[in-house]
């Protein structure tokens, strides 16, 4: 019998006691390997926002019927009425975008810890550098001025959080400060991607020419003409394709799976926006419909008259970059500097690949005649017809004229004056209930 | 030993003894008395060399407490006991014929030593607060848990029945609460093992709480089985259990065999279960609902939902309605008159539709004995009711089997096994609550008939799903076709060894076993509101209007849980005396943990109970609904290891100082390293003062003691960690590609300190006239800092809530305990036991949220009930309130205007709308025993009593929602007098009614009405739960039967209570919930007999 007492302290002693309570439980993981974090990363990439389909709302591409099904969700975006809206209207995203935030922090944070191929961590971490720049440039886009030069390092941002803190202040950062951030993420994520163009399937995910893409779109935004210039010219050398729709009308260029697409993660559309709402008459009147090979890839007609968007909830909608982009950005930026004939160039490449042959000779005579200020309206026009429904609009309009819009809506006239300070998206309430500093 | 002489027969004279053993208050023969030779007289050689034999070595008294018993000359002493009674040494060395053997009650026997599940520790050395019960004394008949059993009996043990469902869990909360969101269920203990189980959820107002069958720790126990339990109460006390023990422990003590000849018991009761009073509910009859719905139908301005009920759909179907509206009754044909008038005399007894008379039963049996090498204890049992509430009920079988080997003298092995069936059987409501009995039968209309006269189900045509789609409930057909229940089979098993390695020096080892298989089964047929629901579930567009995904036919579903723990721990006590003066005991131990669970959710559709198939869904749209995830599966497992001692020190029996030190470790995953082990620790100390010799002035204090602890006690909560946790998913992000993702799973906080629970205690123990007046009083302070819960933080930080340390939370209170023998003579003995107990928490520190709408609490208790103080009506009828000590009306209580929506009040307005009313714990609890002995006459009253509990109730109605398709309570017809509001519409007279309509209507996000103080009220009442009256035959009669104990008893459970007014619920415990069923009364009658 004392044997058999000294043969459990013997055990106990040999029991190492974090052996024992070492249970790893089913289904959860501290991530730790490369392949942990591409899983993590991807969870971030999963994250869907509305920001794209609000807008859209809240631009002028789309009319909206009273009588709608669910429309109550969407009107008060619709007639830019932020001061008392029903409560029944969707919220602009916030904490999402800090949600893939966090995401983005804890893999840039932890990229010295991450276990596994070093080319594969640099990818990924390069990726969430340029993830996590989309979404301050989403955020900046949605709930600051436009950028202005003299005015960026005063006009009030969003803050910005590239560590996960518990207890501290979330101060807001200037416009300025998110942009430098942004640009700053970029460039590393150019020096850590080595991909140049993903695959279709995963062109969810960023590679070398998405994020010179999104660099191009940076400094579109900032007025930065020339740098716009050479960063769509440095995109387009690794990935210049455009889709020609007099050979080919199976699918949008704007599918995840056409030619052009260089990054396809956006959601731009949904149920409501293809079934409950139709195109503004502004925006069909634009379109030459017996030429350009768009309209009726983009549009249906419906019984009683009005077309919808052909574009819904399906996940093949998804877009954030394609080379027509680049195209258009190339002329704009050309037109602004002044550089008419050069920005002609790109305009013509893509409207050949979007009008029938007769439709595209009509289209370059006139556009060879244009003046300056002539050819940057056609551009301006030709990317509201190339991106129709495609979560351009309210931020051109923004960043351009920042017009007055006016809609009808339910027999009531609402404006939205030119340079209206409702250009810029209130942060939502509860944001605002759980940061003081906002 | 060695030395002791060993005997043979051959060699020893022989001599008789002969006696007879009686107790000594009485002075009544003790049939069934053990009369025998201690080993420790004899030696255990003296076995080895088969020298003695059993029989040889003892026997039992007759009926006559009559016995005989042969001995080798050189015994000197025979031990006699008997349970109840204290054992005597009878010294046998000189006269040995007719001895008559006094044996005195053991009333305190239980209380001698202090079981804690770990330790025996000596009543006099104890320092720690605890309460301990026989449960003999609170036994009653057609309870089938012992956590009932318990309500009002211990101080400071606050047990609330949740619902009268057969095998509802009762909520038990000791010395109030110490966290603010986890549970506060205390630890249960079974002879030393924890329990496993499902916390008893907190909130038993919400329906699906009541509704869902679980599996509790204790509900497979017979409380017949049990011997007595034991409260612990103070950190001195719990410490021991380490982090689980915060909300205090509850350790239960099983029967085990005694020396002595074989007893067999048994005992048999049937218990008639009551139907419950439906009047209590005060509903409409069928003529008060018609006038109510004529009323209704008059008013131009009520016009929600007018087309309901059987009056409108009567005028409706004469194209009346108008008429009456404008001309009134009398203005209707005679026809419709007639119509309606018929109404008023269909009264539907739905409290007999509902509810019913239950005749259960209940048997158990139990074989018992032993002798100095063995003791055994087998019992099986049967309990087996229906509840109250047509279509529930439980059944349990139960089986237990203890043996204790005494291997030699320094080594002892015991082996416990419990086993047990236990069934209980529900309805079964959906995401519906029209659905749940309690419910229904408040909203039933009087007049709805359940059959029409060929016998076909009616269904309620009130009870919609949409303004065009019925989807046809009657409750008599649910019953038939759908059903509910839960089978859990549960083994325990627990095995000992024991060795004294030195006299000073014990080792124990003991290895506990938990196996839980738990079923849970729903099925409802084709033909049920149940499945005729679910299938909306999956309606879609189709191309030819509304199509469904979900196949015709039944619907199964179930639950297999299966749960398994071992709970191993190993101890080494060290027990020394020197100089008489000095006691010292140590332990040291450790123990180890391990628990799995395991569960399996399936459902199947389609499914035809003849033929057990079931239909596969085979529509890619179900995909994406979790409703029809045909498999869902669960694993969950868990590790501790805790190392722990105790030190106790005792001089000259007076003075003890008492020490013990935890540390607890548990599953590292996830957890931050700094509290990997959490040392949990408490210091105590006592002082006998009746031993000093200043004392022996004071000849009527038998006993006092004073009593001081003070401990921490911890816990962390494990889903926060300070890392970054990831829970595995999968995702399809663009069409064709899959990929498995990792969902960053809750807010990791690396700063989460972990919750301490600071006690001190000081007691009182005081026995007088030789304890016959004997009070424990106990005072306490609880004070829990760093209270983990919930807090909104800025949504930039990538999440809306983290897990922090957010308040602190104290209880103080007393617990009283007087237990008094008031009368004992040889013919009747009363006593008593009163306890009462007064808890005040108060919430001293907590973060606000923001986005509350009701009051923070903190400077209130963590009960504390907030409302809206009104000052009866205005002319309109409409509520007037109490601002700032004035009278305000409505529309200036909240500020309404013409377009409020809610926006006119901030968060921080709307908090101040609210006063504290009242605390919605009980200022005192208790409950008051007696027990009167008379002959052969036993009669006991249990009652439990609550003094100034706050409680709600849900509001008896809305006025801008009055339903004419629903019954009420007859509240509703003096809505707009006295405190009552008015019944209002959009258009209904009066200034700004509107706007206070639409404000309730609309745009009271708070659901203040709900907290007017009118549905806020005191309750106090006292509970005569159980009168119980027995008879014992007389032993003489018994004789030639060979029967040595009968007793037959008639019990009436819950026949009486007494205090504040509770119409309109059934019991005062469940006031306020509308889907708990009633606590049934119950009438008992049985028998017990032992031969």
């Amino acid at each position: 019998m004392k044997k058999l007492v000294y043969l459990y302290i013997v055990l106990t002693a040999c029991i190492s006691c974090d052996d024992y309570l070492d249970i790893k439980p089913v289904g959860q993981v501290i991530p730790s390997s490369v392949e942990d974090y591409r899983s993590f990363l991807t969870s971030a990439y999963s994250i869907k926002n509305l920001d794209k389909i609000l807008t859209t709302y809240r631009g002028d591409e789309l009319q909206l019927n009273p009588d709608s099904p669910g429309v109550e969700q969407y009107t008060d975006i619709y007639i830019w009425n932020d001061e008392n809206p029903s409560p029944l209207r969707r919220s602009f995203p916030y904490a999402s975008f800090y949600s893939i935030i966090f995401y983005c922090n804890h893999i840039i944070e932890s990229k010295n810890e991450i276990t596994g191929d070093s080319g594969a961590i640099d990818e990924l971490v390069g990726e969430a550098y340029a993830l996590r720049a989309m979404q301050y440039f989403r955020l900046v886009n949605l709930y600051a001025k436009p950028y202005e030069r003299t005015t960026a390092d005063q006009d009030p941002a969003i803050p910005i959080v590239t560590k996960y803190q518990t207890d501290v202040d979330y101060p807001v950062n200037s416009v300025q400060e998110v942009y430098d951030l942004i640009l700053n993420d970029l460039n590393r994520a150019e020096d850590l991607i080595g991909v140049a163009k993903q695959e279709v399937g995963l062109n969810y995910r960023f590679s070398k020419v998405a994020v010179k893409a999104f660099q191009t779109r940076v400094y579109l935004y900032q007025n930065e003409w020339q740098k716009a210039i050479d960063h769509a010219n440095a995109a387009l050398s690794l990935h210049s394709e455009l889709q020609d729709l007099n050979a080919d009308v199976s699918h949008m260029p704007s599918e995840y799976n056409s030619v052009e697409s260089i990054l396809a993660l956006e959601t731009v559309a949904s149920f409501d926006t293809a079934n409950n709402t139709t195109i503004a008459d502004d925006l069909i009147g634009i379109y030459d419909q017996s030429t350009d090979l768009r309209f009726d890839l983009y549009f249906r007609p419906i019984s009683g008259g009005g077309f919808r968007s052909k574009k819904n909830a399906d996940t093949k909608f998804k877009v954030s970059y394609r080379t027509s982009e680049l195209y258009l950005i190339k002329a704009e930026a050309l037109a602004r500097l002044g550089q008419t004939e050069a920005a002609t160039d790109p305009l013509l490449e893509l409207a050949k690949h979007r009008y029938t042959p007769e439709g595209f000779l009509t289209y370059q005579q006139n556009t060879e005649v244009l003046n300056d200020e002539e050819l940057l309206s056609a551009i301006l026009e030709e990317r509201r017809k190339e991106f129709a429904i495609e979560g351009h609009r309210w931020f051109d309009l923004r960043r351009t004229t920042q017009a007055k819009i006016t809609k009808t809506y339910d027999g009531q006239l609402y404006t939205l004056e030119k340079n209206d300070l409702r250009y810029v998206i209130p942060i939502p309430n509860d944001a605002i209930i759980n940061n003081p500093d906002l | 030993m060695l030395f002791i002489p060993v005997f043979t027969t051959a060699q020893q004279k022989q001599k008789m003894v002969s006696g007879t053993v009686v107790d000594a208050a009485m002075n009544m023969p003790i049939p069934g008395a053990s009369v025998y030779i201690s080993s420790s007289m004899v030696g255990s050689k003296a076995k080895e060399e088969g020298i003695l034999d059993g029989a040889m070595l003892g026997t039992t008294t007759d009926f006559d407490g009559y016995f005989e018993l042969k001995i080798d000359d050189t015994v000197k002493s025979l031990v006699v006991s008997y349970m109840g009674f204290k054992s005597k040494t009878i010294d046998v060395s000189g006269s040995t014929q007719n001895l008559t053997i006094v044996l005195e009650e053991s009333t305190q026997n239980l209380n001698e030593v202090l079981i804690t599940g770990y330790q025996k520790i000596e009543k006099r050395k104890a320092t720690s607060a605890y309460s301990t019960i026989d449960v003999s004394e609170i036994q009653q008949a057609g309870v089938a848990t012992v956590d009932q059993m318990l309500t009002g009996q211990l101080p400071g043990v606050f047990v609330q029945p949740t619902s009268g469902a057969p095998g509802a869990p009762s909520k038990i909360s000791i010395r109030g609460t110490a966290t603010l969101n986890g549970s506060s269920d205390p630890l249960w203990v079974l002879d030393g093992i924890p329990l496993e189980g499902e916390d008893i959820p907190k909130d038993f107002r919400d329906k699906d709480n009541i509704d869902n069958l679980q599996s509790f720790p204790v509900a497979g126990l017979n409380p017949e089985d049990i011997e007595s339990i034991t409260v612990l109460k103070d950190a001195a006390a719990t410490s021991i259990y380490g982090a689980r023990a915060a909300n205090g422990v509850i350790v239960i003590t099983s029967k085990s065999g005694k020396k002595g000849g074989m007893r067999i018991s048994a005992s048999a009761n049937a218990f008639i279960t009551q139907k419950p009073d439906y009047s209590k509910l005060n509903l409409m009859n069928a003529s008060q609902k018609v006038d109510f719905e004529l009323f209704l139908a008059s008013r131009e301005d009520l016009t929600y939902q007018k087309n309901r009920g059987e009056v409108a759909r009567i005028l409706n179907s004469y194209n009346s309605y108008d008429t009456f509206q404008n001309n009134g009754f009398s203005a209707l044909d005679s026809e419709v008159q007639n119509a309606i008038n018929n109404l008023r005399t269909r009264n539907t007894n739905w409290g007999g539709e509902l509810y019913q008379m239950a005749v259960n039963q209940q048997y158990s049996l139990s074989i018992s004995g032993g002798n100095d090498q063995n003791t055994y204890y087998l019992s099986a049992g049967i309990f087996d009711e229906k509840g109250s509430t047509i279509g529930t009920g439980q059944q349990r079988y139960n089986i237990t089997l203890k043996d204790n080997f005494n291997l030699n003298d320094d080594f002892k092995v015991g082996v416990s096994v419990f086993a047990s069936q236990n069934k209980t059987f529900s309805y079964i409501t959906g995401a519906d609550s029209y659905t749940n009995p309690a419910y229904y039968a408040r909203n039933a209309n009087p007049y709805l008939r359940l059959t029409d006269d060929q016998g076909n189900y009616v269904y309620d045509p009130d009870l919609v799903e949409r303004s065009d789609l019925n989807l046809n409930y009657n409750i008599l057909e649910e019953r038939r076709n759908t059903s509910h229940d839960l089978v859990a089979n549960s083994v325990k098993s627990i095995l000992n060894a024991a060795y004294d390695l030195t006299d000073d020096l014990h080792f124990s080892t003991q290895l506990g076993l938990q196996f839980d298989f738990n079923r849970t089964e729903k099925f409802s047929d084709r033909n049920s509101y149940y499945t005729r629901k679910y299938r909306q579930r999956s309606r879609y567009a189709g191309p030819t209007g509304d199509a469904y995904y979900m196949p015709e036919g039944g619907i199964i579903q179930n639950w297999n849980t299966d749960v398994f723990q071992y709970n191993w721990k190993t101890t080494a006590n060290y027990n020394t005396t020197f100089n008489n003066l000095h006691e010292l005991d140590v332990m040291l131990g450790t123990e180890f943990r391990r628990n799995k669970t395991e569960e399996i959710q399936t459902k199947g559709f389609g499914y035809n109970p003849n033929t057990l198939t079931t239909i596969p869904i085979t529509d890619e749209r179900a995909l994406t609904n979790s409703l029809f995830d045909p498999l869902n599966k669960r694993f969950n497992e868990n590790a501790f290891a805790s190392f722990f001692g105790t030190a106790s020190y005792t001089y000259d029996r007076k003075y003890t100082l008492f020490s013990s030190l935890r540390y607890d470790g548990s599953n590292l995953f996830g957890v931050n390293p700094k509290y990997r082990y959490l040392p949990i620790w408490s210091v105590a100390g006592s002082w006998n003062v009746h031993q000093e010799s200043f004392m022996q002035a004071f000849a009527m204090v038998s006993n006092l003691k004073l009593r001081a602890s003070y401990g921490i006690q911890g816990n962390i909560d494990k889903s926060t960690s300070p890392y970054v946790l990831g829970i595995y998913d999968n995702v399809s992000i663009l069409p064709g590609v899959n990929e498995e993702i990792i969902q960053a799973q809750g807010a990791p906080n690396p700063d989460l300190r972990w919750e301490k629970t600071k006690s001190t205690n000081v007691g009182l123990d005081l026995g007088l006239f030789n304890n016959k007046l004997y009070v424990t009083a106990d005072y306490y302070y609880r004070k829990s800092t760093d209270l983990i819960g919930l807090r909104a933080v800025p949504l930039e930080s990538g999440y809306n809530f983290i897990n922090t340390n957010w308040g602190t939370v104290s209880n103080r209170g007393f617990e009283l305990a007087i237990n008094t023998i008031n009368i004992s003579n040889a013919n009747f003995k009363w006593t008593s036991g009163l306890n009462i107990s007064h808890n005040k928490s108060i919430v001293e520190d907590i973060q606000i949220r923001e986005e509350n709408f009701k009051p923070s609490l903190k400077g209130y208790s963590a009960n504390a009930i907030f409302a809206l103080k009104t000052a009866g009506l205005d002319s309109n009828g409409l509520p007037v309130f109490w601002k700032d000590g004035k009278k305000v009306s409505a529309v200036d209580f909240y500020n309404l205007e013409e377009g409020t929506d809610g926006s006119q009040l901030t968060n921080q307005e709307h908090r101040d709308l609210y006063s504290y009313v009242g605390d919605g714990a009980p200022l005192f609890s208790g409950g008051f025993r007696n027990t009167f002995q008379y002959k052969q006459f036993d009669l006991r009253i249990l009652s439990n009593f609550i003094l100034k509990q706050t409680v709600q109730a849900a509001p008896s109605y809305y006025p801008t929602l009055a339903r004419p398709g629903t019954n009420y309570s007859t509240e509703i017809l003096n809505a707009g007098t006295g405190n009552l509001p008015a019944l209002i519409g959009a258009n209904s007279p009066g200034f700004n009614t509107d706007l206070v309509y639409s404000w309730y209507n609309s745009f009271d996000a708070g659901r203040t009405y709900d907290d007017l103080d009118i549905w806020v009220k005191d309750m106090s009442y006292i509970r005569i739960s159980s009168i119980r009256l027995s008879y014992s035959v007389p032993t003489k009669q018994l004789d030639k039967f060979n029967i040595s104990r009968l007793n037959f008893n008639v019990e009436g459970r819950n026949l009486f209570v007494f205090g504040s007014d509770y119409d309109g619920f059934f019991d005062p415990e469940t006031y306020g919930s509308l889907y708990a069923q009633p606590i049934p009364k119950v009438i008992s009658a049985g028998f017990n007999l032992t031969f």
